[in-house]
């Protein structure tokens, strides 16, 4: 077995497991921890894939923001009811056939998946040997995706501004 | 000889799992973790693509996408500390507000 799969197995297998154990764990510390191992392999899945840009962009944006603020709002919301109450019971068989059914049909047509080929030449193609990856995409990012980017900037200021108009204290009028 | 295949499958396997937590979990903050997984699974898709058709939109794609999840986990949550503040509940069976 060569390298790349060997790493791969790793990656793969330890990200399938800590994500099942962080859907059935109780405790929603656990739940955000389980995560953030499985977040922190993915931005090794990016590496893998060729990307050393998008892996450090995983690693601040996801595990360093989206991750505390989850776990800062575990922390916020007291939930002392949630280790004796049975909450997996209520919706378990019909998610769950839901699951394996569309679990079957997936990895049944695989191979259909994998075998197509695109036939049409890439829309902005790179070459790794001539610059590195995050030349690419700045590249691409500011000459031909500028809209978009301009676009993404207004709708981060706009959740910033939602998330102070809904979270600030209401006087009562009246 | 690692294919594209395996990060299908991987991905695929992901998604799953995310959207079987979001159906029969009933916390709130769960089911906000498990859209954020779903988004993960759709990152290593994109990311697989780009990588094997030697294409960037791919890449650029993923960047828009974990942008979107910030945003989305910020409003997010701060609509479950609203819904926490008023009804001091969490599952999302017991929150009955607009059934009077």
């Amino acid at each position: 077995m060569s390298w790349d799969l060997l790493i791969f197995y790793y990656l793969a297998i330890v990200m399938i497991v800590s994500t099942v154990l962080a859907v059935f764990s109780r405790n929603p510390v656990y739940t955000v921890l389980l995560v953030l191992i499985m977040i922190v392999h993915q931005a090794f899945v990016l590496l893998t894939l060729g990307s050393d840009f998008l892996t450090a962009v995983q690693l601040i944006v996801y595990a360093g923001a989206v991750l505390v603020l989850f776990l800062f709002v575990v922390y916020l919301i007291n939930l002392r009811k949630e280790t004796q109450l049975n909450i997996f019971i209520k919706r378990f068989s019909l998610s769950f056939i839901i699951f394996l059914v569309s679990m079957f049909f997936l990895l049944k047509n695989l191979g259909v998946l994998v075998a197509l080929k695109p036939t049409f030449p890439a829309y902005l193609p790179f070459d790794l040997e001539k610059n590195s990856n995050t030349w690419w995409i700045a590249t691409y990012l500011f000459t031909n995706y500028l809209l978009q980017f301009e676009i993404l900037g207004v709708i981060l200021l706009v959740a910033i501004f939602g998330v102070v108009f809904l979270i600030r204290k209401v006087r009562e009028v009246g | 000889m690692l294919t594209q295949g395996h990060y299908l499958a991987l991905s695929s396997i992901l998604f799953l799992i995310g959207l079987f937590g979001l159906l029969f979990r009933r916390n709130l903050i769960v089911i906000l973790v498990s859209i954020e997984i779903m988004l993960n699974a759709i990152i290593i898709l994109f990311a697989s693509i780009s990588y094997y058709t030697k294409d960037t939109s791919g890449y650029i794609v993923v960047f828009f996408i974990i942008a979107m999840a910030a945003a989305e986990a910020a409003i997010g949550l701060s609509l479950v500390v609203l819904i926490y503040r008023k009804l001091r509940r969490i599952y999302s069976d017991e929150i009955t507000f607009f059934k009077g």
